[in-house]
């Protein structure tokens, strides 16, 4: 078998450079080792009901008729419509510095310069500064590593607003502990706070649907269940790969969005993980289903609270416990305008946890489902210490450790960020194989598709 | 292809890839990527239609020479004659 471009991996970003690539050469194969597409933001059943693997919100909304967005820019390029999906926008989020204080954001972005402004009167002119450089910045030409937090401590001068602005967009986007290169602080500073969050109407699998049908239209071929062994070499070349039961194919180009000590194995080529500056992070996941739990009725209704209790915002994996429940995540994914209504609700937690705590724990099948459940319990208290109360009604729970991460989607120690170094053009040593993807350096879901299609278009297209 | 053909396909290829682009007073001596607010991405869409529809291999050093609708004229007049 042979293919002209050979795309390993079925998330969203293996998608979208597939279908960019098929576009204009139809002879694309798309391999995800997984029975379904989706990679990190994919779904599962349980209890007869749809769950998200990953998807909290989609960040970077746009407005229909805005050109420039990144949104309406990744679905031109890939001849999608915004009516082959249904979007709803976030309600409004919160940043929650417990005893500290609250900033509230929207997808207006002058709601939150008007709480940066009550709040904090003395540096609002400091954050007219910041929101100049988010706007003059170019984030998308390389640069090397440069602190967003010592930058952020310079230009605003006020450790508690600088964490809080910082935590969302490290929980949403940053591979690196306790800080974020000021590159991608930019992009996720307008993704989150000056374009906002949104979600489908009924579930990731809507847009996987949209996207599988999308390359299968213009002539790509997807195999699910198909699984990468080997990329087979000649010198820095690739010129095929050992895929599936034994099967070969010989391709002329690979991207590969599983990552970049992920691919280096592949080639079998060594990977020297003390080159990573800091420790991958790693993170649980926590889903609540429950029935209505009227004693939150009078709360009002947040998308998203980024959550910190402790005295400094810190972010990175803990070291002597499972999770660290200092911070986190809260997501109610009901609450998006227009979301139609469901019999049952639900909510999902995130925290920072240690892969090497689980994966330990993982060799005693009992002590490690045990530990899954103190965490939801845990979890399930940091929210009652939040809300007064927490639902009692629950009617099915999962949690994801780094450990379950790891065994679905193949990332090393589960890091969902990948690697916290990036490969921003894409190359890593191979003269016709390149990333895209979480290591490419784009992140969430608007980001890693727009990693796909700018890697094809930086290496596929122009030489086709 | 005369240079009305060519400005023509040109102008189909840029429909193609944003419905709503507007060519009422379109300067044929102007960059279309400012008047039309097309970005690189879009940009090139247009050297890959070209050469899905006529075969056309533009290398990438000779992107620049499609920046208006005369100077895409200028260029893929001799390449097109006999389409």
């Amino acid at each position: 078998m042979r293919c002209s471009l050979l795309v390993i991996g079925g998330g969203l970003s293996g998608l979208a450079a597939a279908i960019r690539a098929a576009r204009f050469h139809p002879d694309v194969l798309l391999v995800e080792k997984h029975s379904r597409l989706g990679g990190l933001n994919s779904y599962f059943y349980r209890n007869d009901t749809l769950f998200e693997t990953g998807l909290h919100a989609i960040t970077n909304h746009a407005a229909a008729g805005d050109r420039k967005a990144p949104l309406n820019r990744l679905l031109r390029q890939l001849k999608l419509q915004r009516g082959d999906f249904s979007f709803c926008q976030q309600l409004g989020s919160e940043i929650r510095f417990l005893g500290q204080a609250s900033l509230l954001f929207s997808n207006d972005p002058e709601v939150l310069f008007a709480e940066v402004r009550a709040q904090f009167p003395e540096s609002w002119a400091r954050f007219q500064r910041l929101l100049s450089l988010v706007a003059d910045y170019d984030p998308f030409t390389p640069a090397p590593f440069r602190s967003a937090r010592a930058t952020l401590g310079e230009v605003l001068d006020n450790p508690l607003l600088t964490e809080m602005i910082l935590c969302p967009l490290m929980y949403y986007g940053s591979s690196r502990a306790d800080d974020i290169d000021l590159g991608q602080f930019v992009i996720m500073f307008r993704s989150l706070f000056l374009e906002g969050l949104f979600r489908p109407a009924g579930s990731i699998k809507d847009i996987l649907e949209v996207l599988a049908g999308q390359l299968r239209a213009l002539g790509g071929t997807i195999r699910t269940n198909c699984a990468v062994h080997e990329l087979l070499t000649a010198g820095d070349h690739v010129i095929g790969a050992q895929i599936g039961k034994g099967e070969r194919v010989e391709c002329d180009r690979v991207i590969s969005t599983v990552g970049h000590r992920e691919t280096l194995r592949l080639l079998g080529r060594s990977e020297n993980a003390a080159c990573e500056p800091t420790a991958r992070l790693s993170f649980v996941e926590n889903i609540f289903q429950h029935q209505p739990w009227p004693e939150w009725q009078s709360l009002p209704k947040r998308t998203i609270i980024f959550f910190n209790r402790g005295e400094r915002f810190s972010f990175h994996s803990p070291q002597s416990q499972g999770v660290d429940f200092t911070s986190g995540v809260i997501c109610f994914p009901s609450h998006f305008e227009g979301m139609p209504g469901r019999s049952l609700d639900e909510l999902r937690t995130t925290h920072l946890a240690s892969y090497g705590y689980w994966k330990a724990l993982a060799g005693t099948p009992g002590r490690y489902l045990d530990e899954k459940r103190q965490t939801a319990r845990k979890s399930a208290q940091t929210l009652a210490d939040l809300f007064g109360s927490f639902p009692a009604n629950i009617v099915y729970e999962d949690t994801f450790t780094p450990v379950t991460i790891e065994r679905y989607t193949g990332k090393i120690d589960g890091a969902i960020y990948g690697s916290p170094v990036k490969f921003p053009d894409g190359r890593f040593g191979c003269d016709n194989c390149f990333l895209a993807g979480t290591d490419q350096g784009f992140l969430g879901i608007v980001g890693s598709m727009l990693s796909g299609v700018s890697m094809v278009n930086q290496h596929i297209l122009p030489r086709l | 292809m005369t240079s009305e053909d060519i400005k023509e396909v040109i102008i189909a290829i840029i429909k193609d890839i944003d419905e709503e682009a507007d060519f009422d007073g379109l300067d044929a001596d102007k960059p279309l990527r400012d008047q039309l607010e097309l970005d690189s991405m879009d940009f090139l869409d247009i050297v890959m239609e070209l050469r899905k529809r006529y075969k056309l291999q533009i290398p990438e050093q000779d992107y620049p020479q499609l920046a208006t609708l005369n100077s895409c004229v200028a260029y893929l007049q001799p390449l097109l004659q006999d389409a």
